[in-house]
């Protein structure tokens, strides 16, 4: 199969099975004439998406924004992190059990003690976010730097390389795949965190209003926000894919 | 005169989880400079070892290694000794993500030697390869030979004086192997490098070398030292010649005796 032709396939293919979904959801909906605050029609969910737009934005504006800031902030905080403990054996040993701890513990938890602590504003948001895509880059990027084969290490060797030099030259490029990896997982998890911590507290975001319509059966509005949310965190996935493929030019 | 590399009953030990291995036992030899000569053996006979040690990957247990008259007692070697030293290894060892030419250059970015003058020896020695062609592809868009050569010419981009081979060609089929013996004793001969040549081969060895130092497993140690004195240059022709013959029966007679002793 020629390439246009497989880029043509990757492109209809998936529009074909959204479109399939909707319809067969449509078709349910209007059939059995489900009521509207059980589970409203498609059509219905993308009319209320373009026309309380306006009503949304605001939402939208801030969870993006909560995600956008948190994740950025924790990218050069965690790779440098992990940097750091992956060539200072006594940091590692020190620290690796309470990173693990971090990873493991759903952040959730810590939100409303966050908010206790600093309220319910968007710094305890994107405080959260930070938290959890950190633990996430942290612990992928530990994998990568941590497998660089000992043939590249030995390559060092033999030109009587210093630890920083190391780090640039094979260390870093070798985990950088890894660390894409934890990039990747930590736009999803910083999604889901962002909205989790909006629905705890606080009036602002999608997550808030997503509690706010589903509390008054406004089910179709809420469907809409959920779309948003869905759309923001595929935005950030493949933004991530694309920096990744500018930066990877080389195959392994 | 000064040999260039000596080994004085080096003895190396790898401590494995609950027994000691000895890869390498009272292990002696001397290097004179622009001589090439190549250590042979079965594998795990503690050849690879031998100069792994000698450019400080791994330290010695003991005895002294010393190289132009130094010894580093075991600690790893200063940046001045490590430039007049090239490491070729068994793999190619490039680094995917950097072109041919860029991992050419990586030694002297690394080793702050990037003048003009060694520069210019990169595409000296691209050309001298025959790559030119491809010095802007990444090492998976080249022929595994192409990236053995990478990995030979990127040891000499900064001009050592000493060539330490690990089984260079050793992955390589017997032709493209053949043709890279006949370069590099054509870069031998023009640049009167010291070469230390490590062959689990005996022709090779016999092809190659002015000296042949044998060694036998359990422990990895010494068990012959044999003079080659075939004239130079050689070429692929003398295979057939009755004296490499015989140097090459006396090698194998070596090695042979070793691994029957072993089973009885």
């Amino acid at each position: 199969m020629n390439a246009k032709r497989k880029t043509l396939l990757h492109t209809i293919a998936p529009i074909a099975t959204f479109l399939l979904v909707f319809i067969i959801w449509e078709v349910i909906v209007v059939s059995l004439q489900i009521p509207k605050w059980l589970l409203p029609a498609p059509t219905r969910i993308f009319q209320s998406m373009i026309v309380n737009f306006g009503d949304f934005w605001p939402h939208i504006w801030m969870s993006f924004i909560t995600i956008l800031l948190g994740f950025l902030a924790a990218i050069p905080l965690a790779i440098s992190f992990s940097a750091l403990v992956t060539n200072f054996v006594l940091l590692s040993a020190a620290l690796t059990p309470y990173v693990l701890l971090l990873v493991t513990t759903p952040i959730i938890t810590l939100v409303p003690l966050l908010m206790l602590w600093m309220g319910f504003g968007i710094n305890t948001r994107i405080l959260t976010v930070l938290i959890q895509a950190f633990a996430i880059i942290n612990l992928n990027s530990c994998t990568g730097f941590l497998n660089v084969p000992t043939l590249r290490h030995e390559l060092m060797d033999t030109f009587g390389a210093s630890r920083v030099q190391r780090f640039f030259h094979i260390t870093l490029p070798t985990a950088l795949p890894d660390v894409f990896t934890g990039l990747r997982l930590a736009t999803i998890f910083s999604t889901t965190t962002c909205i989790s911590a909006e629905y705890v507290g606080g009036n602002m975001g999608l997550g808030s209003q997503i509690i706010m319509y589903s509390q008054f059966l406004k089910t179709t509005e809420s469907f809409a926000c959920i779309f948003y949310v869905a759309i923001i965190g595929l935005f950030f996935y493949q933004l991530v894919g694309v920096a990744q493929n500018l930066i990877i030019r080389w195959k392994i | 005169m000064q040999p260039r590399i000596a080994f004085h009953n080096v003895t190396k030990i790898f401590y494995a989880r609950r027994q000691t291995i000895t890869a390498v036992k009272d292990f002696s030899m001397e290097v004179f400079p622009g001589e090439f000569v190549t250590i042979v053996g079965p594998s795990g006979c503690g050849k690879s070892t031998v100069i792994r040690m000698l450019d400080g990957i791994t330290p010695p247990s003991e005895g002294r290694i010393l190289i132009d008259g130094t010894d580093f007692g075991g600690k790893k070697l200063d940046v001045e000794t490590l430039k007049k030293i090239g490491f070729i290894f068994q793999e190619p060892n490039l680094l995917p993500w950097l072109t041919v030419e860029q991992n050419v250059q990586l030694p002297l970015k690394i080793m702050h030697m990037n003048t003009p003058e060694n520069q210019k020896r990169v595409h000296q020695l691209i050309d001298m390869v025959n790559m030119r062609a491809y010095a802007s592809a990444y090492p998976v868009e080249v022929s595994g030979g192409m990236t053995q050569r990478v990995g030979v010419i990127r040891a000499m981009v900064h001009d050592p004086e000493i060539l330490l081979m690990d089984e260079p060609f050793g992955a390589l089929d017997s032709i493209t192997r053949e043709q890279l013996n006949m370069e590099l004793l054509q870069i031998w001969r023009e640049t009167n490098k010291t070469i230390i040549f490590i062959t689990h081969n005996v022709e090779e060895a016999v092809l190659l070398s002015s000296r042949v130092y044998v060694m036998a497993t359990d422990p990895g140690r010494l068990v012959d030292v044999v003079n080659i004195d075939l004239p130079r240059p050689r070429s692929l022709d003398m295979i057939t010649d009755d004296r490499f013959i015989a140097y090459t029966n006396q090698l194998t007679h070596l090695i042979g005796e070793i691994d029957l002793s072993k089973i009885v």
